[in-house]
């Protein structure tokens, strides 16, 4: 089951790079567009420092690690699963949402093997370009950071996917909305900064409700030697918020009215 | 201009929920703001001239100036070409660039009632910004000079589309840059000198950067201060060389319309 699920997956990811690679140029220039894209709040961050200012405690390569992981994150999760939003929004708007329906795998599987994304690679360049240059200029963090910063990291990927179907299925109600990504990016903001300049009740929910910090705080902390809430109860958090976005969606795939198109 | 506008605002007011989105997105991102600077102001009064308060006033009215100004004109006249539905624009009795305009004033009305007061209530009693402009007469005139402004410059990048079939990659380059150079992510004091030197000559500033130093009620780029009527003056100057542009533009790129998408 697991082994031709794979199988279709792969077959989904070489279907979409095959397609894309019809426009070469445009996709090019779509990888160039992520980059600068991403690279706008490490700017921001970057400008500031240069100001003579500073996030109290943080030198400019430690925001700038938050960020490249960040980054990094966007691109394993963007490319890989985060398709599915822009996916299910264009098919239910489409009508063509019904024809994932009538496929003998899961809707949320169909739209995830449609849905890779392979401009979104840049994401990733960008982010391992700028987690090693902080990286070059930060001490070296030793082994057992590595291990707990990669299972942090891989809990940030969880987090994405939540995100990710909550977003899906809230596009099968409400049509045609690309503006669900504003919110996305607009809550996840709360990530890419250093967690403690915000208020205590703030940091209480980007940890464990609404985990975002997982996403890029937490794994820079932990190679910065920087104290991060214990791995149990922030697995906690992580395993409620994706149990809430996969009952969301059934919620959202049972209301589906097959009415586009 | 009236008929157009009405019926933008008709079109849209049908997503009109999809605007409203714009009350979560916007007071979220001024939250993070608002935490940003808070923690980069400890301990200082300045920071590039700015004082905490003044900062958050910046951030807050860039956001709702946004909201009064936005448009897509730059994606709407590339679709139209790539599509060849352009070409039902040529035989209506008013130019494209006027019916595009009317239906940017349309739609920013409808953004004026769901987006802007909603949100300009929740800065004034959610985060108690006192957004009042220090000289409303100039500030008014200065966002509708940016409300042309932010209009010429997208259309300019939609006329590209009479070169190139798939501009939507340039498009998007272009509209970063532009929020950039305008200092929409912020104030443009905070770039190098010289660079601060090359922006005071670009049309950029004169989208966001200066009705919100207008708004501020002081104007400085560069080292060079200017009285609030001095800089609206050359942002009217500005807005005039922008027009001509973009006619100039538009005659070159008209003649390269074949109408092949139809």
């Amino acid at each position: 089951m697991i082994k031709s699920a794979f199988a279709v997956y792969i077959q989904g990811i070489k279907t979409a790079i095959a397609s894309r690679m019809a426009y070469r140029t445009d996709y090019f220039i779509g990888i160039t567009v992520m980059l600068i894209w991403e690279m706008v709040v490490p700017m921001v961050v970057f400008l500031i420092y240069r100001s003579g200012v500073a996030f109290p405690n943080w030198n400019i390569y430690e925001v700038l690690l938050i960020q490249g992981i960040f980054m990094i994150a966007k691109g394993i999760s963007y490319p890989c699963f985060f398709g599915i939003v822009w996916n299910t929004i264009v098919r239910v708007q489409e009508g063509t949402f019904d024809l994932l329906l009538i496929k003998p795998r899961s809707a949320l599987f169909m739209a995830l093997v449609t849905g890779f994304d392979a401009e979104d690679l840049g994401k990733l360049l960008g982010g391992g370009v700028l987690t090693g240059i902080c990286l070059a200029n930060l001490p070296p963090a030793n082994l057992a950071q590595w291990l707990n910063m990669f299972i942090y990291f891989i809990l940030g990927q969880g987090v994405m996917f939540s995100f990710a179907v909550i977003m899906a299925g809230t596009g099968i109600k409400w049509v045609g909305n690309f503006r669900l990504y504003e919110i996305f990016d607009s809550v996840t903001a709360f990530g890419i900064y250093p967690q403690s300049i915000f208020a205590k009740p703030i940091r209480i929910i980007i940890s464990y409700i609404i985990p975002i910090a997982m996403i890029g705080a937490f794994p820079a902390s932990i190679l910065l030697g920087k104290p991060v809430p214990q791995l149990g109860w922030v697995s906690l958090g992580v395993a409620g918020f994706l149990t809430l976005s996969l009952f969301y969606w059934r919620r959202m795939l049972a209301s589906y009215t097959s009415a586009g198109g | 201009m009236k008929s157009s506008a009405v019926a933008t605002y008709k079109e849209w007011s049908a997503y009109r929920s999809h605007m409203l989105l714009s009350l979560v997105v916007g007071p979220v991102f001024f939250l993070v703001q608002s935490s940003i600077w808070k923690a980069v102001f400890q301990g200082r009064e300045l920071v590039n001239g700015l004082s905490l308060e003044q900062m958050l006033t910046y951030f807050a009215a860039a956001t709702l100036i946004y909201y009064l100004i936005m448009d897509f004109a730059d994606w709407n006249l590339q679709m139209l070409i790539r599509t060849g539905k352009f070409i039902t624009f040529i035989i209506r009795p008013m130019s494209h660039w006027f019916f595009a305009f009317s239906q940017k004033v349309g739609h920013r009305v409808l953004g004026l009632f769901f987006e802007f007061l909603p949100v300009y209530l929740m800065f004034l009693f959610l985060f108690k910004i006192p957004l009042i402009p220090v000289y409303p007469l100039w500030f008014l005139l200065s966002i509708s000079l940016s409300f042309i402004m932010m209009f010429q410059i997208n259309y300019c990048v939609g006329i590209i589309g009479f070169w190139l079939v798939q501009a939507e990659g340039i498009r998007r380059v272009f509209l970063i840059f532009r929020d950039i150079l305008a200092g929409a992510f912020l104030p443009l004091s905070f770039f190098p000198e010289l660079f601060q030197k090359i922006l005071f000559f670009l049309p950029f500033q004169f989208i966001s950067y200066v009705p919100l130093r207008v708004f501020m009620g002081n104007y400085e780029l560069a080292g060079f201060e200017m009285s609030i009527p001095s800089i609206v003056g050359i942002q009217a100057l500005a807005v005039l060389a922008m027009t001509g542009i973009t006619t100039l533009l538009w005659k070159l790129g008209i003649k390269r319309f074949t109408g092949v998408g139809v």
